[in-house]
């Protein structure tokens, strides 16, 4: 077991390295860089200027050579500086990664405390009345568009009955527990609204798969309660493929944290990649990218692991 | 169950309950902007939200006022040749001019071998905020900054006309400049760095400076600040919040705090401010012009807006070297065959005023005197025929050779409002038989490469920002076009190329005499107006969205902000 | 190594069972499908939308409206006699508007939909069938797609500059190019889940007689991957393609809001909600009718690949 987790996190790093390779070719195929835009909002400004500046970012040189210089530097821990906020990448990423974390991890334990009983009750009544309210629910959840469902919100919410704050992550002078909560509010309940649909169709899915399995019918048989038997025997199974399930829905997740960030201006991983690749900041689109791929595969392995402690007839070797 | 309910329920309770706390006396203006600034350091990355909120905290030593007159903030008496602080001097020898730059052919030729003296006082009670005394110490450092190629400044065009500064007295300094100009005395983006504090920061290693200036490493010590604001607190991407500086030592503010929110989507931006959490949205980053008629419209019982056109010259720039565009009866006749008043007045309530020049009305070497262009198809059509393009049969015109007259119009992509008037473009160029076909690229490709290095065939539509009486060399000179061979040096993308036009330019840059300079500006802007290197269309404006309790906000209409006056804004409520 | 697991691709496992090709199934399929009515409704509105914007132009013409010219005079107005649904920003009909933005939303979710399916069923195939090492790869590349975080780089990939790539000045200059590069870059990211169904199916598939007697009587490869495993595997792919295409539908719209799909004039769903985002409080109904079009076509396809998956299931 110890053997196939290093294995593994070996491969992640592979992965990671193999992808910042790709990244950071991606980005130089960008064309133009916010350098050309300051000609226009400074007339002061010479073209001459704009070749001084683009050189002293290193633009000038080829994009191996400037690949290699960041390799070289990231492999000892220097992971240099945005450029566009003027601060150390680190210093700029880290409180942002808790935000992201924040607002992901509060989506997914709200979505599945809904998905995981709605997914099991629908599940346990398929055709009824119930299960076609659900299932409409779900498949509504999953066909709203994200942006639009999230304007609404906000015309709703702030600007009509002026409860919760229009944006940001936290006010002035006022950062607190109740204050961080009543930002998350919005991006919280947008988010888990376009995503709990998925959850529960898996469960469901799942479910309904579990159910017809023969120790099902052994069990009532032997006469096990309704409910032990839904939580008890059937979710129990259930939950083996739906944990490999939802680590594939952190990428999901996280694009949709990333619309979620921009419509709300909360300041978290997704906004920061947008605007750093916008920008041409390399230094921190290249660690935010590839610390949101790393999250991505770490909890794949994580899935993996809870899917053999989960399931005892599977061994890794 | 019940109490957890209970629990709930008083949880959602307080965290909705802080939405309802009642306002105290007001003593704190929150700002909403579109843009956080990258940095704060004055000098490094030119951002308009940066000289935003630098007004707040710093002054330069001279810069134009909401009249457009040259003042002085931090220097004490305005430089002129007539009170002697200005002289014309001879150059050093043995110094050289670059090559390729022009002399006005009427002036007297030693000019071209001078320079000038230009000497200023600082205001004598100048302090930072740690209360370091403002001295020309400072003045040196910054100037060594900007001289040094490798720090990172953005600007260096000022810099680099500077042979070299006298120290007269701590307060006291003299600027040798290398040419004779008449904004001798402007030095409006010479802003002071703190020695004390950054010559640390400059260290051995200027390629550094950027990432160590204490502007990004301690934005709120108070040493960097002296104005009548300075940083408390900074929030990278999301707010600034500015507090009283003590040792300001001009007319005392009256708001104590100043929370200014970057909210970078427009409408939440407009929702902030109708929930209340922004109390104003600065015209110079906040809502587009349409936007805010919309606004107003809505809310106009709440909130007054304030309409100022700016120095954003929105244009279309045709491509000379095209047959057809090269020609200027065909730029006359684009012109003539757009509506432009109908176009200001329905896109943009007739808050943005046409341009006949790129000469703004507000600037006082306007003149009306120029040809106008009205709208007139039937001009136009005329104007087409006389240079051999003939209406076809397919309601689209062609020259005697059969090719038509079509060209691509470009401009930025995802721009709203640029988008609208592209399409009114085509369509009224349509109908006097212009085939224009659209294509946008996002503005970093289109400036990047396609304008600047000259790739575009036909017409383009984006604006650049001037400055009031700023001669239009780089644009309009022959020997600014960008080219290959001159490593895409230059703005004048239109290849305009007009020997009457140069030497108007160069004379007037060294014309000291105002009613001289004057009668040539007035000249210029009749050439233009018949030569049209440009299409104008408008001069774009700024809506500045106020709460009514707010008072003495005077934008200016150019790129030095009404918040160098903050210590004027009034609550009153 | 990691077992292959049961998951939400393979878990539809249905159809795999059935005999090859019988009448009867076919008839029963459908029958059972059509009792859903849900998925009949789907399919309908489905159908009647496709109809709808093929017939852009004719409509058009019957209307006697012009989608193209922008009217400065009659911006932003509210449903008339003249304008079914009201007139957008510029002056444009906006039944009109809406129509076309389907026709580029609707095509583009259908090309990449297939083209997705097509490499996927390639891919998996491949993998599934010859197992070993090319399946170790092609899996481990499928894996490093679907790990990476799907918006950014889809963000990444629609900001680059095809020159620097070596495409010729004038495609990159035609007013089609964001079309197809938005179909390109939503496949390139698009075919990892037919591709892992596909392979999931095809390495239990392989065991089976039937793979084995055609083997024996000497059929090559090719042949045994597309004349014998494939058709058993249509089911599942018509399933997940359906599915697929509400997803598509989503990706290109919200690519479009962000600025980098598809540009205008030319209109998408997608972009109509880029451009009535700010007028949202002055128009609000440009706003809704692109989300409420975009919302209607994705639940649909999701219920009708929903019925499809249901009426392929020979357990339920």
């Amino acid at each position: 077991m110890t053997r196939f987790i290093l294995q593994r996190l070996a491969e992640t790093l592979l992965v990671l390295l193999l992808m910042s390779f790709v990244i950071y070719g991606l980005i130089g195929l960008m064309p133009g860089d916010p350098i050309d835009l300051m000609l226009t909002a400074d007339p002061k400004l010479t073209t001459a200027d704009v070749a001084r500046l683009k050189a002293l970012q290193g633009l000038d040189q080829p994009l191996v050579d400037r690949y290699v210089h960041w390799l070289s530097a990231a492999l000892q821990g220097d992971f240099g500086y945005s450029r566009s906020q003027s601060l150390p990448v680190w210093q700029v990423v880290v409180p942002r990664l808790w935000n992201t974390i924040l607002l992901m991890g509060l989506s997914l334990v709200i979505a599945l405390a809904i998905a995981i009983p709605a997914g099991v009750q629908a599940a346990a009544r398929p055709g009824s009345l119930t299960d076609n309210l659900i299932n409409l629910s779900a498949f509504a959840g999953m066909s709203v568009p994200l942006f639009w469902l999230a304007i609404l919100m906000l015309m709703l919410f702030s600007v009509h009955l002026r409860v919760l704050p229009a944006s940001g992550t936290f006010s002035v002078g006022a950062d607190g527990i109740a204050d961080r909560a009543r930002h998350l509010i919005m991006p919280v309940l947008s988010l888990t609204l376009v995503t709990v649909g998925a959850h529960l169709r898996y469960v469901r899915s799942a479910m309904t798969e579990a159910l017809r399995q023969d120790f099902i019918r052994t069990a009532q048989a032997k006469g096990v309660s309704r409910g032990r038997l839904l939580y008890g025997h059937a979710l129990r199974n259930a939950m083996i493929p739906f944990v490999t399930v939802l680590a594939l829905e952190f990428g999901t997740l996280f694009s949709g944290a990333l619309i979620v960030e921009q419509i709300f201006a909360y300041l978290g991983m997704g906004k920061t990649i947008y605007d750093a690749v916008a920008g041409n900041d390399y230094n921190l689109a290249m660690v935010s990218l590839l610390l949101s791929t790393a999250v991505v595969l770490l909890s794949n392995l994580a899935a993996d692991l809870a899917y053999a402690w989960l399931d005892p007839r599977i061994t890794y070797r | 169950m019940v109490r957890t309910l209970l629990r709930l329920l008083i949880g959602l309770g307080i965290v909705l309950g802080g939405a309802g706390l009642p306002a105290a006396a007001r003593d704190q203006l929150i700002i909403g902007s579109t843009q956080f600034p990258s940095t704060l350091h004055p000098s490094i990355d030119s951002m308009l939200a940066k000289s935003y909120v630098l007004g707040f905290t710093q002054r330069p030593f001279t810069t134009y006022d909401q009249d457009w007159n040259l003042v002085c903030l931090l220097c004490t008496e305005l430089p002129t040749i007539e009170n002697g602080k200005a002289k014309i001097e001879d150059l050093p020898p043995g110094f050289k001019r670059d090559a390729g730059t022009t002399f006005c052919k009427s002036a007297d030729p030693t000019l071209a071998t001078k320079g000038m003296a230009v000497t200023y006082t600082i205001q004598p009670n100048a302090t930072w905020g740690d209360g370091t005394p403002i001295t020309t110490e400072d003045v040196m450092f910054t100037y060594e900054v900007g001289k040094n190629e490798k720090s990172g400044i953005t600007n260096s065009e000022l810099y680099r006309r500077i042979i070299k500064i006298d120290v007269l007295d701590k307060k006291t300094f003299t600027i040798h400049s290398d040419r004779v100009d008449f904004g001798y005395n402007g030095i409006n983006d010479f802003l002071l760095l703190p020695a004390h504090l950054e010559r640390a920061a400059l260290g051995d290693d200027p390629a550094q400076y950027r990432n160590r200036t204490l502007y990004s490493t301690d934005p709120t010590n108070p040493g960097l600040w002296f104005g009548p604001y300075r940083v408390a607190s900074i929030e990278p991407g999301s707010q600034i919040v500015l507090e009283e500086n003590p040792t300001w030592w001009g007319e005392k503010p009256q708001i104590k705090r100043i929370i200014i929110k970057t909210i970078e989507n427009t409408s939440a931006l407009e929702a902030n401010l109708l929930s209340g959490s922004i109390d104003y949205i600065a015209g110079e980053s906040g809502l587009s012009i349409d936007e805010a008629i919309a606004f107003e419209q809505r809310h106009k019982d709440a909130y007054d807006v304030l309409y100022k056109p700016v120095l954003f010259f929105e244009h279309i720039t045709p491509n000379h070297d095209n047959p057809a565009l090269g020609d200027k009866r065909v730029r006359q006749a684009l012109l003539y065959a757009l509506d432009r008043e109908v176009l200001t007045q329905q896109l943009f309530g007739g808050h943005q005023p046409v341009a006949d020049t790129d000469v703004s009305p507000l600037d006082w070497i306007h003149t009306d005197d120029v040809k106008k262009y009205r709208y007139d198809p039937a001009q136009a059509a005329a104007l087409l025929d006389a240079a051999g393009w003939t209406l076809g049969g397919d309601g689209l015109r062609h020259d005697a050779g059969g090719r038509p007259l079509a060209f691509e119009l470009m401009t930025t992509a995802g721009e709203r409002t640029r988008e609208l008037v592209e399409q009114v473009l085509q369509s009224q160029w349509k109908a006097i038989g212009i085939d224009v076909r659209i294509k946008n690229e996002p503005a970093r490709v289109l400036f990047s490469e396609t304008i600047s290095k000259r790739k575009f065939t036909g017409l383009t539509l984006f604006a650049w920002l001037t400055s009031p009486e700023n001669v239009p060399h780089t644009t309009l000179h022959s020997t600014m076009v960008p080219t290959e061979a001159n490593g895409w040096a230059g703005q004048n993308y239109a290849d305009y190329r007009s020997p009457e036009m140069d030497d108007l330019m160069d004379c007037i840059e060294i014309e000291l005499d105002r009613g001289k300079r004057e009668q040539m500006w007035h000249k210029l802007q009749a050439a233009y107006a018949e030569d049209l290197p440009d299409l104008p269309l408008y001069f774009r404006a700024q809506a500045f969205i106020m709460p009514k309790w707010l008072r003495g906000v005077r934008p200016t209409g150019h790129q030095y902000q009404s918040t160098l006056w903050a210590e004027q804004w009034r609550i009153q409520e | 190594m990691t077992t292959p697991r049961a998951d939400a691709e393979t878990l539809p496992a249905a159809g795999l069972r059935q005999p090859l090709g019988a009448p009867r199934l076919r008839r029963t399929v459908r029958q059972r499908l059509l009792s859903h009515p849900l998925a009949v409704a789907s399919a309908a509105l489905l159908l009647a939308l496709a109809l709808l914007v093929l017939a852009v132009p004719l409509i058009g013409m019957a209307l006697g409206v012009d989608s193209e010219t922008p009217n400065l005079l009659t911006r932003m107005q509210a449903p008339s006699s003249a304008h079914w649904l009201g007139t957008d920003e510029l002056g444009r009909d906006l039944l009109m508007r809406l129509l076309e933005g389907g026709r580029v939303s609707l095509g583009i979710g259908l090309i990449i939909a297939v083209a997705a399916a097509v490499i996927g069923t390639l891919i998996g195939l491949t993998a599934g069938y010859f197992g070993g090492r090319t399946d170790a790869l092609l899996m481990r590349l499928t894996d490093g797609i679907i790990a990476l975080p799907r918006l950014p780089l889809l963000i990444v990939l629609a900001a680059l500059d095809v020159t620097k790539l070596g495409l010729p000045e004038q495609w990159a200059h035609s007013p089609l190019l964001g079309f197809w590069r938005i179909a390109v870059i939503i496949t390139l990211v698009g075919w990892t889940t037919v591709a892992r169904l596909v392979r999931g199916a095809t390495l239990s598939l392989r065991e089976r007689e039937f793979v084995r007697a055609a083997l024996a009587l000497g059929a090559r490869p090719a042949r045994i991957m597309f004349v014998h495993i494939l058709p058993n595997l249509a089911g599942p792919i018509i399933v997940a393609t359906t599915l697929s295409v509400g997803n598509i539908i989503l990706a290109e719209s919200v690519l479009s809001f962000l600025g980098f799909g598809i540009q205008p004039p030319m209109a998408s769903w997608g972009n109509m909600l880029t451009n009535a985002q700010e007028m949202m409080w002055s128009a609000p109904m440009l706003a809704v009718w692109p989300g409420v079009l975009i919302f209607a076509t994705v639940i649909s396809c999701n219920f009708l690949g929903d019925g499809l998956q249901d009426a392929l299931d020979p357990r339920a």
